[in-house]
C-alpha cells in the first residue's frame, strides 16, 4: 500500500511539481496545456501533416513542388531591379522596386531587410533617448508615443502615399530642400520593407531603449576607468551589454515582417509585393483555393520553419547571454551627458527629422479621417463625415461593437490562461511539464496569424467534434466568426499578458503563498487570498495590452473574420475598406482614428492605475 | 495542550540529483527548544519545511505524537513556521495578517478579536493592529510574522532563521523574548540558526549540521565540552584541536602538558578559556584582541598557535598586556581516538 502511494507521489511530482495531487495545482497544469494542445499544436499539425501527403502516401512532393519552381524559389536569376530611372508623368523619377527571388526567398530577403533597418532605426533613437540631454528631449519622449500607435492597413496606405512622386517625402526633399536630383518612388517590395521599418521599429526601440538604462552604469564607468572612451566604449562594452535586448526586439521585428498582411495588401498594385509568403496564402485562403490546397500548407510550414528558426535561435541565444543583464543593487541614476557640438548637429537635423518621418503616418491617418479626399501631396477638404459615420453607419459602428465583444471574451480567457500557466510554471518548477508549458505559451508568438487562420479553417471543418459546430467555418447557415476569433485571439496575444503576469508572480516571493498555506490555507484560498491580489496590478496591465492587441489583430481577423460580414471584426472592415473599388480609405482611416482612442486609453488607464510603466509594441 | 513529539525517521531528499538530506533522525521532546545548527546548505532549512510539509521527503518517515504526518498537507499539520523574512502580506493589515488562520478556522469574529488582542500583547505590539508590514521596523514585523504563527496555537513552532534580518542589538532582545514566549506557553518549538552563538544561548538541545547529516545532538554544554566530531569542535566556539599521545596518565600537546587517564592516540580540544597564562618568558604573545569583558591573545607555544581567553579584570591586573607569557591547559576534551 505505502509503496504504492509512494510510486504514485514520484509520478504526480515529476508531472506536477508536488507530490500531492492538489486539483488547483492539476487544474492550472492541464488547462492551459490541453487549451494550447487543442486550439494551437494539434490544428496546426493536422493542416500540416497534408503537406506530407501525395497521393496517400507520405512525399515530399509539395515541397519539392516549391522549391522547383522559379515561382517560388529563384535564388540564382532574381527578377526585376532595386532602383531604376522611370518616366512618370513626364518626368523622371527613381524608381525602387526590388529583386524578386521567388516567393520563398523574397519573405526573408523583406525580413532580414526590416530588422537591419530598424535595428539601426531603433538602437540610435534608444541610445540617444537613454544618454544625451538636450533641449526638445521632453516633446522627443512625447513624439516616440507616437509611432506606437497601430492602425492596420490605414498607416500603410498613408506610407505609400508619402512615397510616391508627389509625395510628402519628394515634397519637401526634392521640391523644397533640393537635397534629391529627382523625386523618389518607393513601392514594390521596398515599399514593403519601408512600410514595415517604420511600424515596427518601436518594438527594437523599447528593447534597446530598456537594455540601455539597464546596464549598471559601474560597468561603464570600470571601462572608463581603465581608459576606454567614445565610441571604443560604446563598441566594446555598451552595445555587447545591450546586444541581447536589441537581438531580441530585432527577432521579434522579423517575425512580425515575415507574417505580415498590411504592407503586402496595401502594395498588391505592384505584382511583386505579391510574391510574398504571407501574401501567397492569404491570397489562395481568401480566392478559397487554399482550404486542402496541400502546396498551401507546404508554404506554410516553410513560413513557420522560417519564423520558428528564427524564434529559437534567439531564445537560445538571449538565454545565454542573460547574465550580461543582471543589475546587483537596486536603481541607479543613469548615465546621460550633453552631447557634443556635432553629436547635437546630428540629434537635430538627423535623428529628430527621422523621428517625424516615422511619426507622419499616424498623423496622416488622422488627416485622412477628417478629410474629403487625398489624391496630391497633401489631404485635402475637412470633413467630420468618416467620423460621425462611427457612430451612424451601421456596418461601421457594427464591426466596432463586434470587435469589442470579441476582444473583451478573449481577455477573460487570455487572463484565466496566462494566470494559470504562469502559476504553475513559476510556482512548479520541478515538475517535467513546467518548460513544456513555458515553451507553449510563448510559442504562439513565432506561429503566422495567418497559419493559424489556415490551420482553423482545415481544422474545424474536418475534424470531429468540432465539424458542423459554430466553429466550422463551412457551415454556412452555423458558423459564429467570433468564436474561432476569440480562440484565435486567446492563443496568438497569450505570450504578451502570459509574460506580464509571470513577471508579477516572480516579484511575490513565494514564501508568502507558502504562510498562507502552512496556516491552513489550501491551494485555491492561498490563490485567491494572498497571490491574485498581489499581482492584480499585473493581472489589469496583461488584460490592458491583450485588449489592445486583441483589437487591433489582423491575420485572422481578415481570413476567418471576413466570412460573414455582419460578423467582420474591425480589421476585416479596415481591409475591405482599402482594397475594394467602392470603399473608402478615408472611412478605414476613422476606424484607425478609433483604434487609436482605444489604445492611448488602455495605456493611459494602465498607467494611471497601475502606476508602472506600461508600453505597447505595434502587433497586428 | 496535547503532547507533542516531533520524530523524523530515515529522512532522504534530494533536489536535482543533488542529496540535501542523507537520512536524518530526529527525535524532539515536548516542550522543548530544539535547534537545528550548520553553515548554510548543509540541509537545517529543508528539515525544517519537510516537518513544516512544505517540501516531502524522498523516503523516511515524520511523525508528529503518534500520527504519521509525512504526506499531509501542510494546512492540516498545525507545524506553524515564521519565515525567514516573515512573508507578511503587504496588503493586509497586522490585524489581518494574524486573523487569517483564524478565519480560516471559521472561529466567530469575537473570538478572532479576542485572540488578536491576547497575541499582540504577547508580543507587545498593541496598538499596531491597523499598520501595514512597510510601516513597521524590523523587529516590529518579526514580531507579527510570530504573533502570526502562535495565534493559531500550532502544534509545533518552526523559527526559520528569524533573528538573521535584524542588528546586533534586536537580535539579542528577541533572542530572550522568544525564549520567554515559548517558556510561557510551553509548546515545541524547532529553531533554525547558523548562528552557534544564539543557538547555545537559546537552546534547550542542538543538532549539529552538515552536508546533509547530523553530525551530533545534544545539550550546548555537551556540544561545547563534548563534541564527537572536529566539524563540532570547529563550528561550535574555537579552540585548538590537536593530536596528543598519552602514556602513564600525560601527554603533550605542543610541549604542554596534559594529564588524563588515557593510553594511545587521542584527538583532543581545547578552549580559549581553558588556557591559562600569566606574564613570563616562555611564549611569545603573536596578537591580541579585545572583547566585551574578555581580551583573546594568540600564543605562539613551540610553533602552535594557542588561543588564550580571559577575563579582562585578570589582564587589567597585570597592568600592561605582556608580550611574553607561560601557558598551563586547565582541561581539555577528548574528541576521538586515533589509531596507531
Amino acid at each position: 500500500m505505502a509503496v504504492v502511494a509512494v510510486k504514485t507521489n514520484k509520478m504526480i511530482e515529476k508531472l506536477f511539481g508536488t507530490p500531492l495531487p492538489d486539483p488547483v495545482v492539476m487544474f492550472s497544469f492541464l488547462f492551459p496545456l490541453i487549451y494550447l494542445l487543442a486550439f494551437l499544436v494539434v490544428p496546426v499539425l493536422v493542416m500540416l501533416g497534408t503537406a506530407f501527403e501525395f497521393n496517400g502516401h507520405v512525399s515530399l512532393y509539395w515541397f519539392k513542388s516549391i522549391f522547383g519552381s522559379e515561382y517560388y524559389f529563384n535564388p540564382l536569376h532574381p527578377q526585376g531591379y532595386l532602383v531604376q530611372t522611370i518616366t512618370y508623368g513626364g518626368q523622371q523619377v527613381y524608381h525602387f522596386w526590388g529583386w524578386d527571388f521567388g516567393v520563398v526567398l523574397n519573405s526573408i530577403v523583406v525580413s532580414i531587410s526590416v530588422m537591419i533597418l530598424t535595428t539601426i532605426l531603433g538602437t540610435i533613437f534608444a541610445f540617444v533617448m537613454a544618454r544625451y540631454e538636450f533641449p526638445g528631449k521632453n516633446i522627443m519622449r512625447v513624439l516616440l508615443f507616437v509611432p506606437l500607435l497601430v492602425t492596420p492597413f490605414v498607416n500603410v496606405v498613408v506610407v505609400k502615399k508619402m512615397f510616391l512622386p508627389n509625395g510628402v517625402i519628394n515634397w519637401i526633399f526634392y521640391q523644397h530642400l533640393h537635397l534629391l536630383p529627382k523625386p523618389i518612388w518607393i513601392d514594390g517590395l521596398v515599399g514593403v520593407i519601408v512600410a514595415q521599418t517604420i511600424t515596427y521599429y518601436p518594438i527594437v526601440y523599447l528593447n534597446a531603449y530598456a537594455s540601455f538604462i539597464n546596464i549598471d552604469p559601474s560597468l561603464e564607468e570600470q571601462a572608463e576607468n581603465l581608459g576606454s572612451r567614445g565610441f571604443h566604449l560604446f563598441r566594446t562594452v555598451t552595445f555587447p551589454l545591450a546586444l541581447p535586448g536589441i537581438a531580441a526586439g530585432a527577432t521579434l521585428v522579423g517575425i512580425f515582417s515575415l507574417e505580415d498582411l498590411a504592407a503586402p495588401i496595401v502594395f498588391q498594385g505592384s505584382s511583386i509585393a505579391r510574391k510574398l509568403m504571407s501574401f501567397q496564402i492569404y491570397s489562395s485562403f481568401v480566392s478559397g483555393f487554399a482550404i486542402g490546397n496541400p502546396q498551401m500548407a507546404a508554404l506554410a510550414l516553410v513560413m513557420l520553419t522560417v519564423a520558428l528558426i528564427m524564434f529559437l535561435s534567439i531564445r537560445h541565444y538571449v538565454g545565454m547571454r542573460q547574465y550580461a543583464m543582471l543589475s546587483k543593487g537596486g536603481r541607479w541614476k543613469p548615465r546621460v551627458a550633453k552631447p557634443k557640438w556635432w553629436q547635437a548637429v546630428l540629434i537635430y537635423l538627423v535623428v529628430i527629422p527621422m523621428l517625424l518621418i516615422t511619426i507622419f503616418p499616424q498623423i496622416g491617418v488622422v488627416l485622412l479621417a477628417f478629410s474629403k479626399r487625398w489624391y496630391g501631396t497633401w489631404p485635402e477638404g475637412f470633413t467630420l463625415q468618416y467620423i460621425k459615420a462611427l457612430i451612424t453607419q451601421p456596418d461601421v459602428y457594427r464591426v466596432i461593437r463586434n470587435s469589442l465583444m470579441y476582444s473583451t471574451v478573449a481577455i477573460f480567457i487570455i487572463i484565466f490562461l496566462s494566470l494559470t500557466a504562469s502559476y504553475a510554471a513559476e510556482r512548479f518548477k520541478r515538475s517535467k511539464l513546467a518548460p513544456v508549458l513555458d515553451s507553449l505559451a510563448t510559442i504562439p508568438i513565432a506561429v503566422p496569424g495567418i497559419v493559424i487562420a489556415m490551420s482553423y479553417f482545415f481544422f474545424f471543418s474536418t475534424v470531429p467534434p468540432f465539424k458542423g459546430t459554430i466553429l466550422d467555418p463551412t457551415n454556412l447557415l452555423g458558423f459564429f466568426p467570433g468564436a474561432a476569433l476569440i480562440l484565435a485571439y486567446s492563443i496568438r496575444r497569450l505570450p504578451f499578458a502570459a509574460r506580464s503576469i509571470a513577471a508579477g508572480i516572480k516579484q511575490v516571493h513565494v514564501s508568502l503563498e507558502e504562510a498562507a498555506l502552512n496556516l491552513g490555507a489550501g491551494r485555491w484560498k492561498a490563490l485567491t487570498s494572498i497571490l491574485i491580489p498581489l499581482i492584480l496590478l499585473n493581472l489589469l496591465g496583461g488584460a490592458m495590452l491583450s485588449f489592445v492587441y486583441c483589437m487591433s489583430e489582423t491575420s485572422v481577423g481578415i481570413t476567418l473574420g471576413s466570412i460573414n460580414s455582419s460578423w467582420y471584426p474591425i480589421t476585416a472592415k479596415m481591409k475591405e475598406l482599402i482594397t475594394s473599388a467602392v470603399g473608402s480609405a478615408n472611412l478605414a482611416a476613422a476606424l484607425g482614428v478609433f483604434l487609436m482612442i482605444v489604445q492611448i486609453t488602455a495605456i493611459v488607464i494602465a498607467n494611471v492605475i497601475t502606476k508602472q510603466r506600461y508600453s505597447f509594441i505595434g502587433l497586428t | 495542550m496535547e503532547m507533542v513529539e516531533v520524530r523524523l525517521e530515515n529522512i532522504v531528499k534530494t533536489f536535482n540529483e543533488t542529496v540535501a538530506l542523507k537520512g536524518i533522525n530526529l527525535h524532539i521532546k515536548h516542550q522543548e527548544l530544539f535547534t537545528l545548527l550548520g553553515p548554510s546548505g548543509c540541509g537545517k532549512s529543508t528539515t525544517l519545511r519537510i516537518i513544516a510539509g512544505l517540501d516531502y521527503p524522498d523516503s523516511g518517515s515524520i511523525y508528529f505524537g503518534n500520527d504519521e504526518v509525512t504526506f499531509l498537507p501542510s494546512s492540516e499539520r498545525g507545524a506553524v513556521l515564521v519565515f525567514q523574512n516573515y512573508a507578511l502580506w503587504p496588503h493586509m493589515t497586522v490585524y489581518e495578517n494574524i486573523a487569517y488562520g483564524l478565519k480560516l478556522r471559521k472561529l466567530p469574529k469575537d473570538e478572532i478579536e479576542r485572540r488578536v488582542r491576547w497575541v499582540l500583547e504577547l508580543v507587545r505590539l498593541r496598538g499596531f493592529e491597523g499598520r501595514y508590514p512597510t510601516q513597521l521596523s524590523g523587529g516590529q514585523q518579526q514580531r507579527v510574522a510570530i504573533a502570526r504563527a502562535l495565534v493559531v496555537e500550532p502544534r509545533v513552532l518552526l523559527l526559520d532563521e528569524p533573528l538573521s534580518n535584524l542588528d546586533a542589538k534586536l537580535r539579542l532582545e528577541m533572542r530572550s523574548e522568544i525564549r520567554r514566549i515559548q517558556r510561557e506557553l510551553g509548546i515545541t518549538v524547532i529553531y533554525v540558526t547558523h548562528d552557534q552563538e544564539e543557538a547555545m544561548a537559546i537552546s534547550d538541545r542542538i543538532a549539529v549540521m552538515n552536508v546533509g547529516t547530523i553530525e551530533q545532538i545534544g545539550t550546548p554544554l555537551e556540544l561545547y565540552y563534548r563534541p564527537k566530531t572536529e566539524f563540532v569542535a570547529s563550528f561550535l566556539g574555537s579552540g585548538y584541536i590537536g593530536e596528543v599521545d598519552f602514556e602513564e596518565g600525560r601527554g603533550y600537546l605542543c610541549g604542554i602538558e596534559l594529564r588524563r587517564n588515557l593510553k594511545g592516540r587521542f584527538l583532543v580540544l581545547v578552549r580559549p578559556e581553558n588556557v591559562l597564562i600569566r606574564p613570563g618568558k616562555s611564549y611569545e604573545v603573536v596578537s591580541y584582541e579585545l572583547l566585551p569583558g574578555r581580551m583573546r591573545l594568540l600564543i605562539d607555544v613551540n610553533g602552535c598557535l594557542l588561543l588564550s581567553e580571559r577575563p579582562l579584570s585578570g589582564v587589567l591586573r597585570w597592568g600592561r598586556i605582556p608580550s611574553r607569557v607561560e601557558v598551563e591547559i586547565l582541561d581539555f576534551s577528548v574528541i576521538r581516538r586515533l589509531r596507531g
